[in-house]
């Protein structure tokens, strides 16, 4: 096993769309099949993976799906949930959680994630119809939380899978917002079809002395006027960039007639033509 | 080499992003070396463009112009670097060389009336039934906040029958799309499609080919075209929807609901 094979099994892992990590990862092994390690030997990209796509994963005998991100990170790949109290082993490569443990966070900003969470479960009902949020204290910076909430839907038999991130830094001695919203999006009947996203929220002061409810207000505008900006970007795109690569039909909106088109040239009808 | 690591290979290809074929394609091919040489020729990857020494036109490089590390220009029917003395480079007979030269230019014409600008090459070869030969676009537009790229590649087989030949054509479209804005982010929206059609079409003499084939491509580049904008591009749109709803559910639900009683109510 060379770290180049490495490098590329953990560059088709970082690839993967949503949804479809099992199949990437069935590829893979169909694609090294005496290369029994070559898994375990990309473990950190699987990690990387599911603490960057804010993985899902159900706890045994829970039917709440609880999320894997960089700031729940325990030692030795075990994550935890604020809400069940509890903390649980996470294998990477095969998506399973097990061994649940009770875990009662320590933290001084307890009472304002209680008094945030129910804002935002509010906001995740109204506007995604499937998802899953939490917030935890940074770990690396006292006075910062985290504020995530993915947003999933797949539909394989139809080709379709999708993914949107929110991830916010809401800092609470400044009482001001950061964040970054990704969407993931893969079309593939007949072709391979991708849109990705991704919007910086540049630091946002939240008024009302950092009322929880007033963080949630403020991330609600964010994301309403990010979506509708996103919806004028696919007009955008659909008549300025794809037009001006190649149009529907010509200016004289007829198609050509090959018959003829030897005289074009010689008769010069295209104006403005190279040679 | 087995058929399921080849299918693989393309299951692979399908799914990760398609702006990276090319960098996954060699990465593939560095895992499963025996694969090389099926996967180079049957994925399509975005096309290079050259400048031809002789006539100063620019043409593109594919699989079907190309001779080791050398590539046959249309523009001059010559290879470029030079092969190594003693070789002739595969190239089409005088009569397919012409019609060669005739599609390059009909295609020339089109390339300027659908693209305004970008690089187009046509190059056939002989078959002993018939002839067969690859049309080729590409137009990128500058870079800056957006960027895009729209890449075809027509392959088609034109067979021999009495009075009309039997036309094959295999299309792959590969688009690059994306822009930024302060409010928007970054978007990136790309993607590859490929499509097959055949078709029996009258022939007179060589120069219906060239109309046939012109033909069948246009209609061909047309569809694709209005695929990728209203499915591709709409379903994207439609996921995004589906993932996060800009009105309140609560008020969509409670629209839904009266809807639906209405209609039961009409029921009754």
């Amino acid at each position: 096993m060379t770290s180049k094979n490495v490098a590329a099994v953990s560059a088709f892992i970082e690839g993967a769309p949503p949804g479809e990590l099992a199949d990437v990862v069935n590829d893979i092994k169909a694609l090294t099949p005496e290369d029994r390690n070559i898994l375990e030997s990309a473990r950190p990209a699987f990690k990387k993976y599911n603490e960057e796509q804010l993985t899902t994963v159900k706890l045994p005998g829970s039917s709440n799906s609880v999320l894997i991100s960089q700031y729940n990170a325990l030692d030795n790949e075990r994550y935890y949930d604020v809400e069940s109290q509890s903390s649980f082993a996470f294998d990477h490569v095969t998506q399973k959680a097990s061994d649940v443990r009770s875990h009662v966070l320590e933290s001084q900003h307890k009472d304002l994630i209680t008094s945030l969470t129910r804002p935002l479960t509010t906001h995740a009902r109204e506007h995604y119809p499937t998802s899953t949020h939490a917030i935890f204290p940074v770990p690396s910076s006292p006075s910062t939380l985290a504020i995530l909430l993915t947003s999933s839907k797949y539909s394989p038999s139809n080709f379709w899978n999708g993914r949107l991130r929110t991830i916010y830094l809401y800092n609470a001695s400044t009482s001001t917002l950061t964040g970054t919203l990704k969407c993931d999006v893969h079309y593939y009947e007949d072709g391979n079809v991708r849109l990705t996203t991704k919007k910086e929220v540049a630091e946002t002061s939240i008024g009302g002395g950092g009322a929880a409810g007033e963080v949630i207000r403020v991330i609600a505008r964010i994301e309403k006027a990010w979506q509708e900006e996103l919806n004028r970007g696919f007009g955008r795109l659909s008549e300025g960039e794809f037009k001006s690569l190649r149009r529907q039909l010509p200016v004289t909106r007829q198609k050509v007639e090959w018959e003829k088109v030897g005289s074009y040239r010689a008769g010069k009808e295209i104006g403005g033509g190279r040679r | 080499m087995s058929t399921d690591q080849f299918d693989s290979a393309l299951d692979l290809l399908r799914r990760l992003p398609p702006h990276s074929t090319t960098a996954n394609l060699n990465r593939i091919c560095a895992l499963a070396p025996d694969l090389t040489e099926e996967l180079l020729s049957s994925v399509d990857q975005p096309l290079e463009i050259r400048r031809c020494k002789k006539t100063g036109r620019d043409y593109l490089l594919c699989d079907y112009n190309r001779d080791g590390d050398s590539w046959r220009s249309p523009w001059s029917n010559e290879f470029e670097p030079p092969l190594e003395e003693g070789e002739e480079g595969a190239k089409p007979s005088e009569r397919v060389r012409r019609m060669e030269v005739q599609m390059g230019e009909a295609v020339d014409v089109y390339r300027e009336l659908y693209y305004e600008g970008g690089v187009s090459s046509v190059y056939f070869w002989d078959l002993d039934d018939g002839f067969a030969g690859v049309v080729l676009l590409k137009k990128t537009t500058p870079s800056g906040k957006s960027e895009g790229g729209w890449d075809s590649i027509h392959v088609f087989e034109s067979i021999d029958r009495a009075r009309t030949s039997h036309y094959k054509l295999t299309s792959t479209v590969i688009l690059r799309l994306s822009t930024a804005g302060e409010a928007l982010g970054e978007m990136d929206l790309s993607g590859n499609m490929t499509r097959q059609i055949e078709q029996d079409m009258p022939v007179q003499d060589d120069s219906s080919h060239i109309v046939n084939v012109g033909k069948l491509v246009e209609d061909m580049e047309l569809k694709m075209r209005n695929l990728l904008q209203e499915v591709y591009f709409g379903k994207a749109k439609d996921v995004v929807g589906d993932l996060r709803s800009i009105p309140p559910l609560t008020e969509a639900n409670r629209e839904k609901a009266t809807h639906q009683e209405m209609i039961n109510s009409m029921k009754r």
